[in-house]
């Protein structure tokens, strides 16, 4: 033993080499890459012209969205409307299973749990391991286009991809300034950054990022940010995805003995208006909406009586809003939607003020 | 004792068939066994004694499927032992590997040989990887026993909601076994590294149990979320992945990457004291 201090060399360059490691794993994931350029309308048009019919994959969702920490365990968060703001919120990892329009599997990994959704035909099937109940419902003979696939597929129509990315582009030209970022790498394929962003900076919405597959045209993630938040309020990415088609014994479900099964009506084919992002504010619809401003900073209002009553009684709607003068209020860091007392509602991807600026008698 | 390169393996093997048989033979070593078997055991005749049927959701994950399925009395009793019952266990051996040794004064004895502290590090360690798998097995064979014994053995309901067949259910069964002793090798090598800095067994095994307390208590905490991919503790429960379908393999991976990194970090901070540790008693 002649140098001793040479025996806790190991000591010391071991945890270094490890966090080497890790961070060289890190770097390598989300590293630039150099793809041929191609232009907004070229990325938009390469969406539509994908031709990925069936995939497997895994998807990473993170929302930042600035929601009241709800309890994410137990019977309660995973069913009914909870369900839906628990998936919105949090941190979730999905499989997805796509094997052409009428076949798809979403299975979102909780922890010790698992809720599925199986779509084989005109079956649809939810299971949802932590209280182990089933439900079926029977679509009807001719689905709507929107494949179930998280990614929807524009439908081309007549138009060619191109003709439609340039429509598409000239619409959105006044509000929204579309480029092409970056080249990125997701799910360890290389990919196209299509970058949204509003030219309002009366929004909430800072920029939506669209990373397509460079070699497929798939859409691999979307992040959205917000203003003044340094982390993405809602991101949702494949973090490994397979373009082959799933084994098929996947898609076929059948209720595990014991589970209680619930046999749901087919549901009503009707268009739900608004965007994509404000589904669960737009659903009953009922009323004759208003739509004020344009763009990114339109706020859409309801008339009393649109919203039931009833949704207000829930101690969940307590939780997540606020006592505002005159009603009470959810914020987000992307949406704020504003219910007053006389039962008006008000939304938008704009801050509580202005929603409350168009309450206002004018 | 001069080794040579002839004798070496062979006096290792017997070093470590030694080893392991002491540890076997331990009256404290089949207490922690048989403790840690009682734990299905008691699951299995508490659900099957009381009256009320458990509803779904309700106390640990799986205990309502129990009654329609035996199979899934290990699959419970795993999921309540992993966090504090099997750590108890593996502290107290991987605790007491090198600092017992010291303790009785037998240390010295066992390093006569020159080279021999890498060595004596290796089948200490060896001893309480053995243990892991020898505690994790034991909690699933004393459910499946006790499963089998008081309740119907059918078909096995997957997370994903899928089916499968019994045969498939004890292979899965022998997997998550697997995981957790994974899952463990990690908290056995730090109890190693910690049993070479102290001559006293207790204060070691105490330490390891208080740190894979630490670490469950940190991933628990959303203030600290930076750190809970670099926990130890972080990957335990994730053995609810080979019960999907398909079977999901990415946390088994990362589990057993996170594992090899913290075995590594330990032994090379074992291999720094012991080697330059004066060996008095």
């Amino acid at each position: 033993m002649t140098r001793p201090w040479l025996r806790w060399l190991p000591a010391a360059m071991v945890p270094v080499a490890l966090a080497a490691a890790a961070l060289a794993g890190s770097y390598q994931a989300g590293a630039a890459t150099s793809l041929p350029h191609k232009t907004a309308a070229e990325v938009i048009a390469m969406i539509g012209r994908s031709e990925v019919r069936a995939l497997s994959g895994t998807l990473q969702q993170n929302s930042e969205l600035g929601l009241p920490q709800l309890p994410s365990t137990g019977p309660a968060a995973t069913q009914g409307p909870a369900s839906v703001i628990e998936l919105l919120s949090g941190s979730h990892t999905a499989r997805v299973y796509v094997d052409g329009p009428s076949k798809a599997r979403f299975q979102v990994m909780d922890m010790l749990a698992e809720r599925d959704l199986v779509r084989n035909g005109n079956d649809l099937w939810l299971y949802n391991s932590a209280d182990n109940s089933a439900a079926h419902m029977t679509l009807p003979a001719e689905p709507a286009t929107g494949s179930p696939a998280p990614h929807a597929t524009p439908t081309p129509g007549m138009a060619t991809p191109d003709v439609v990315a340039q429509h598409f582009l000239a619409a959105v030209e006044p509000s929204t300034e579309v480029s092409v970022g970056d080249g990125t790498t997701v799910a360890g394929r290389t990919a196209y950054q299509l970058v949204i962003k509003p030219r309002s900076t009366g929004t909430l919405v800072d920029s939506v990022t669209i990373a397509v597959d460079s070699a497929s045209g798939l859409p691999l993630g979307v992040d959205v940010r917000a203003r003044g938040q340094a982390a993405a309020a809602f991101s949702l990415a494949f973090t490994d995805v397979n373009l082959s088609a799933p084994d098929a014994g996947l898609f076929s479900f059948t209720p595990p003995r014991g589970a209680a099964v619930e046999e749901k009506a087919t549901p009503q084919l009707r268009a739900l208006p608004g965007k994509t992002g404000q589904a669960p504010q737009t659903k009953a619809a009922a009323g004759r909406p208003t739509i004020t401003g344009s763009g990114w900073d339109a706020v859409i209002s309801l008339p009393a009586g649109t919203v039931p009553t009833d949704v207000r009684a829930t101690p969940m709607f307590a939780q997540l809003t606020q006592a505002v003068p005159g009603g009470r209020a959810l914020t987000t860091s992307l949406v704020s939607v504003l219910m007053l007392d006389d039962g008006r509602v008000f939304a938008g991807m704009v801050p509580l003020e202005r929603l409350q600026a168009a309450a206002a008698p004018q | 004792m001069t080794a040579t390169p002839e004798d070496r393996p062979s006096s290792s093997w017997s070093l470590m068939a030694s080893e392991l048989s002491v540890l076997f033979r331990r009256l404290r070593t089949w207490a922690m066994l048989l403790a840690l078997a009682a734990i299905p055991i008691l699951i299995a005749a508490a659900v099957k004694l009381s009256s009320h049927p458990v509803a779904p959701g309700r106390g640990p994950p799986f205990l309502d499927r129990i009654t329609q399925n035996g199979l899934f009395v290990g699959v419970t009793a795993l999921v309540v032992s992993v966090p504090l019952f099997l750590p108890l266990t593996i502290g107290v051996v991987a605790g007491d590997t090198i600092a017992g040794e010291a303790n009785l004064g037998t240390l010295r004895y066992l390093l006569v040989a020159p080279a021999g502290r890498v060595r004596l590090l290796l089948i200490k360690y060896t001893a309480a990887a053995v243990f892991c798998l020898a505690a994790t097995l034991t909690v699933a064979a004393a459910g499946a026993l006790a499963g089998v014994v008081l309740f119907p053995v059918g078909p096995v309901t997957l997370l994903s909601g899928d089916t499968i067949g019994v045969g498939e259910s004890v292979a899965r069964s022998l997997l998550i076994a697997a995981y957790v002793a994974v899952s463990l090798l990690g908290l056995s090598a730090i109890g190693l590294a910690i049993s070479t800095f102290t001559d006293i067994p207790v204060g070691a095994m105490a330490a390891t149990i208080v740190l894979s307390v630490v670490s469950q208590v940190a991933d628990n905490l959303p203030q600290l979320e930076w750190l809970h991919p670099w926990l130890f503790s972080h990957y335990w429960l994730g053995f609810a992945d080979l019960l999907r379908q398909p079977i999901s393999w990415v946390s088994f991976g990362n589990n057993a990457l996170l594992q090899a990194g913290y075995i590594l970090a330990a032994w090379a901070l074992a291999y720094g004291k012991f080697t330059s540790k004066d060996v008095l008693s």
